[in-house]
């Protein structure tokens, strides 16, 4: 399942990110991240809390403005575009805690931004049936949204961005205060978008789901990538380990 | 599908009963009433699409209503140009004055626009009052004629009556229509979660311009048929405290669905008029209300009485008797 690294530097690069940097007042919350997207990859990106990752996915998806640096979508700056226009080129996204249209209906919730997007040029693969099936959700169009559970609420934004036919999709901890059963629903639903060929960025701090998924891992700490790799070079990786775990006593 | 078609015809119905029977059993006097009822109704149809919809709170509603009847004043009166030129020129001129200010006032979110519209219905009340030349100062502007189209004029209160119906249910069709498509799609996304919708590709600063600008027009055709029907308008109508009193009716109604601005409107127009032995403490009683409303029922009677429904059918108060028995 895994591609080694060099293996998937050669697939195509749909998204290249170019020293990303942002600060607040004092705080660097992103310093200088550079990376690339490949199309149907699936790109971890992990860290202590507070290492902006969250930041990372904001500067990406534009709601938050960045200080220096390029965002290349399939060879396009798109670094002044505002973050309807990179969700109309092919952006979506989840968010952490999830953002759901409270008063609106199913469809609304679904279809806004399948409407906006290019939707109508290149239709998409997959059916709404065949999404709602994977996130195991059963609703009626006409539905009030406000029924479902945590759980089911992250899923259904997945299926909501995925529903856009997106060429890259952020995931922010779509698997945080989720159960096992719904975990694999987040993974089924990651195959569905990276077998049409989807680039996906996945934030998590689920290990497990972070080290069987993606191809290609970076690791943030303050701000700044400090390594990356295939998952398992990754876990040797002395500078990870540190970040995480502290600083070993010399023995 | 078929209960959607059956709520058609019984609006359709009862408007068309509303259209004969009222002019009929009405006096002049409470045709009057029933006239300024509808023209309230187009503008807390307005709130509805700013604030409903768009989550947008605007008091400038009655400003903008001001704007209408004075261009219609302005024009019929001081050019003497035909009025159905002048209803049109107040709905563009209202129109473009609410875009132009959306583009400044937009850059400011959430309660921070809310304010600002404050000060919009207090500059243009203050515009009405104090520019003489145009607007006639305080004496205001009288002497405009009643709306005709050539030699066919609409004089009586009863031909203002139908005219105005017809524009009622114009503009409720069109909110309707409004409601159901993309754009109400992408106000109510932008009243639910600004972030969202942007990350779902909604330009949220563009589509609050369009909704603040179609909400003035409503305004401004309100205001232009308020300038017809009473011949005489001045500033003193066009107050911050009316566009609250659209805002209550919107609150009072539940401004979920369309039928909200319909029951608000009617109940706090009509209600007065019915309880006129309660002169002094009728406004005791609106604060009290609105206040124990929003506590009981915070998504307005309709929302109150579809929740109330729904529990009832629940507890199977509603159910059919069964045929267990015998």
């Amino acid at each position: 399942m895994n591609l080694s690294a060099k293996e998937a530097g050669q697939s195509s690069p749909v998204m290249i990110l170019d020293k990303l940097c942002k600060r607040f007042g004092g705080v660097v919350a992103a310093d200088e991240i550079s990376f690339t997207l490949a199309s149907g990859q699936i790109h971890g990106l992990i860290g202590p809390n507070g290492s902006g990752k969250s930041t990372a996915l904001n500067l990406i998806s534009g709601v938050t403005d960045m200080d220096s640096g390029n965002v290349i979508l399939d060879g396009e700056t798109i670094t002044k575009e505002a973050s309807y226009m990179r969700a109309r080129l092919g952006i979506a996204r989840t968010f952490q805690h999830p953002r759901l249209l409270k008063r609106c209906d199913v469809r609304t919730n679904l279809f806004l931004g399948s409407d906006l997007a290019n939707m109508k040029k290149h239709s998409s693969p997959f059916t709404l049936e065949q999404l709602m099936e994977a996130a195991g959700l059963r609703l009626d169009l006409g539905d009030s949204i406000t029924t479902m559970s945590y759980g089911q609420q992250k899923l259904f934004e997945i299926v909501r961005a995925l529903l856009t036919n997106p060429k890259v999709v952020l995931l922010d901890e779509p698997a945080a205060g989720l159960n096992t059963k719904e975990m694999e629903r987040v993974e089924a639903l990651i195959n569905i978008a990276v077998k049409n060929n989807a680039a996906v960025l996945l934030v998590e701090h689920s290990m497990d789901l972070v080290m069987n998924l993606c191809h290609v891992i970076t690791v943030l700490n303050f701000g700044r990538p400090i390594a990356e790799g295939i998952p398992e070079e990754i876990l040797s990786n002395e500078a990870v380990i540190e970040a995480y775990l502290g600083r070993g006593r010399s023995a | 599908m078929i209960l959607k078609r059956r709520l058609f015809w019984m609006v359709a119905i009862l408007i068309a009963v509303a259209a004969i029977v009222i002019p009929l059993v009405s006096s002049n006097y409470m045709l009057r009433v029933v006239n300024i009822t509808m023209i309230t109704y187009i503008c807390v149809l307005s709130m509805f699409i700013v604030f409903g919809m768009a989550g947008q709170i605007s008091f400038a509603q009655a400003g903008f209503w001001g704007v209408g009847a004075y261009i219609t004043a302005i024009l019929t009166v001081k050019l003497q140009l035909s009025p159905v030129i002048a209803i049109f020129a107040s709905v563009l001129g209202t129109g473009l004055i609410a875009a132009i200010l959306g583009l400044a006032l937009f850059r400011l979110h959430g309660h921070y626009f809310g304010f600002s519209t404050i000060g919009v219905v207090m500059i243009l009340n203050g515009l009405f009052q104090n520019w003489k030349p145009v607007t006639g100062g305080a004496d205001g502007i009288g002497g405009i004629p009643a709306f005709g189209i050539g030699s066919w004029e609409f004089t009586s209160e009863m031909n203002n009556f139908h005219l105005i119906l017809v524009i009622v249910v114009a503009v409720s069709i069109i909110t309707y229509i409004v409601q159901r498509s993309a754009l109400g799609r992408s106000f109510m996304a932008i009243r639910d979660n600004e972030i969202a919708a942007k990350c779902m590709g909604v330009n949220s600063y563009k589509t609050k311009i369009i909704a603040f600008t179609l909400a003035a027009m409503y305004c401004g055709i309100a205001g232009s048929l308020f300038a017809f029907l009473t011949s005489y308008i001045s500033a003193t109508t066009f107050t911050f405290p009316q566009s609250a009193l659209y805002l209550v009716m919107l609150m009072l109604g539940g401004y979920n669905t369309l039928a909200g601005p319909v029951v608000g409107t009617l109940l706090l127009m009509l209600l007065p008029e019915w309880f006129r032995f309660l002169q002094e403490y009728i406004l005791l009683i609106y604060g009290l209300g609105v206040m124990v409303l929003m506590v009981v029922m915070p998504d307005g009677l309709i929302g109150g009485g579809k929740k109330a429904y729904e529990s009832i059918r629940k507890r199977g108060w509603a159910k059919q008797p069964s045929n267990d028995i015998g």
